[in-house]
């Protein structure tokens, strides 16, 4: 029979806190990050101008078609000898996962703009609105609001994948309980106590979730 | 005096398929136009030329006496007119368009619906806005709904809140795309009546209708579409009562397959 001993590990309690604010801290950074430049990747892919339409549409094939983890290595290993300077993990884990909440985000977008029956842009051009302002006052008020379920989902997926950033070391909530584990030999309780910190962190977003999805369908 | 709209030689074409074969139409001050035909022949898109929601493939568009569009050289060497963006902007500010499923903004109340032209594209100030989108909205009977959002309006109501929206930029021609097509038969008579209003007030109109009834009582002019091209214009009398063309019998006997005999005391 197993011997539980949770001591060891709310004595490293500031080992645990550190790596919760990482977490906390790049999560919501990458999260602003993401939807505000998702936004405009999404536009860009919706306009049926090719300048804009080719380059967005590349960036998010490739950024949806690879694993995020392959990006935060590719970030923290190859693109510091390609532009031959240092980037440390935190800046590899943003750049990984924002790109991916850019390019995730942007199809969420798009999508809803899609979502709106044509004749909402031509009632506003035949008002004399321009693009952008049909974009503005008429299609992104409704598209947004359709969309916020979606966002929520991603951005508890989001929390999720910042775990990915403690291959690089980066000092995230799972990097450190590897770091109170390998120390201790006490990896049940460590893996058990960041288990249910991440549970607490991310199940009232998923409840947000259903109760958005549910208030979407009626 | 100057037409408020001239039309020549109006063709447009959807990648093979030509629509409009070559439209010439003037519409004078206070005039109500109103255009009959089966659908796909070409109504809606001529409609939809006049304030250019659909570019036209070729011809010339006078509005108040200018010519809409630049000149552009092609490479085979013919000319051909090109439409930028800001110009038909401007344009489409003064032609006012009610559309078959109302298009109204669910997300805004109704005034706001009826005050965004005037405040988001005539840039006229928040109160003025809204002063006038109430005048808009008593003129079509709806002012105590100002405070609703669309959806909690019957279709009818919601078609006369688009007329207002329309209005409110105070265009110099209303264009009308079926505006009664979408709406129960129980509704329909309510909208009619605030367009014959205009009519009456002297609102320069082009109307597309499949109400006959409705036509013949409004239009100064009928225009009679077949194949994109205007197959008989002429008065009511002479377009619905004394049809000339054999194609415009059939089209007019089609809608009065129907009739209820009328009741003699």
């Amino acid at each position: 029979m197993y011997n539980w001993d949770f001591g060891i590990v709310f004595s490293n309690w500031n080992v645990l806190g550190i790596g919760l604010l990482n977490t906390i801290k790049l999560a919501a950074l990458c999260l602003v990050t993401g939807l505000s430049l998702g936004l405009l990747v999404g536009i860009a892919r919706y306009s049926k101008r090719k300048i804009f339409n080719w380059p967005a549409s590349i960036f998010v094939e490739v950024f949806r078609n690879t694993p995020v983890l392959v990006q935060i290595m590719w970030f923290f290993f190859a693109l510091p000898i390609l532009l031959q300077t240092q980037i440390n993990a935190f800046s590899a884990a943003f750049l990984g996962l924002t790109m991916n909440t850019i390019a995730f985000s942007s199809e969420i977008f798009r999508g809803g703009i899609q979502s709106i029956a044509p004749g909402q842009w031509e009632a506003g051009k035949a008002l004399g609105m321009t693009y952008v302002q049909q974009m503005q006052r008429v299609i992104l008020p409704q598209a947004i609001s359709r969309m916020i379920p979606a966002f929520t989902n991603r951005g508890v997926e989001l929390v999720k994948m910042t775990t990915l950033a403690s291959v690089i070391a980066f000092g995230e909530l799972l990097h450190q309980a590897k770091t109170i584990s390998t120390i201790y030999f006490n990896p049940i309780e460590t893996y058990t106590v960041v288990a249910l910190i991440f549970f607490v962190l991310i199940y009232p977003g998923t409840l947000l979730v259903r109760k958005l999805e549910k208030r979407a369908d009626q | 005096m100057e037409p408020i709209l001239k039309i020549e030689d109006l063709h447009k074409s959807f990648g093979r398929l030509e629509v409009l074969k070559g439209i010439d139409l003037t519409v004078n001050k206070g005039e109500t136009i109103v255009l009959i035909g089966s659908s796909g022949s070409g109504k809606s898109t001529l409609l939809r030329c006049v304030n250019f929601l659909e570019l036209p493939s070729q011809g010339c568009i006078y509005l108040k006496g200018i010519l809409q569009g630049t000149e552009k050289s092609m490479k085979s060497g013919k000319t051909n007119r090109v439409y930028h963006e800001s110009q038909l902007c401007k344009v489409r500010t003064q032609v006012g368009m009610v559309f078959q499923h109302f298009n109204l903004f669910p997300h805004m109340k109704v005034l706001e619906n009826v005050m965004e032209g005037p405040k988001t594209v005539l840039r006229i100030s928040q109160k003025e806005a809204e002063q006038r989108a109430l005048q808009y909205l008593e003129k079509v009977g709806l002012a105590d709904k100002s405070q609703s959002y669309p959806a909690r309006l019957s279709g009818g109501q919601q078609q006369r809140v688009a007329i207002a929206r329309a209005l409110a930029m105070e265009p110099d021609i209303m264009l009308f795309d079926e505006a009664t097509s979408a709406l129960d038969p129980e509704l329909v008579g309510e909208v009619l009546l605030a367009i014959k209003e205009l009519r009456d007030e002297g609102m320069t109109m082009i109307i597309v209708t499949h109400e006959i009834g409705f036509a013949y009582s409004v239009a100064d002019k009928i225009l009679f579409l077949h194949h994109g091209k205007i197959h008989e214009a002429g008065t009511p009398d002479e377009v619905l009562v004394r049809p000339k063309e054999q194609r415009t019998k059939e089209f007019l006997a089609g809608h009065n397959q129907f009739q209820i005999p009328q009741h003699s005391e």
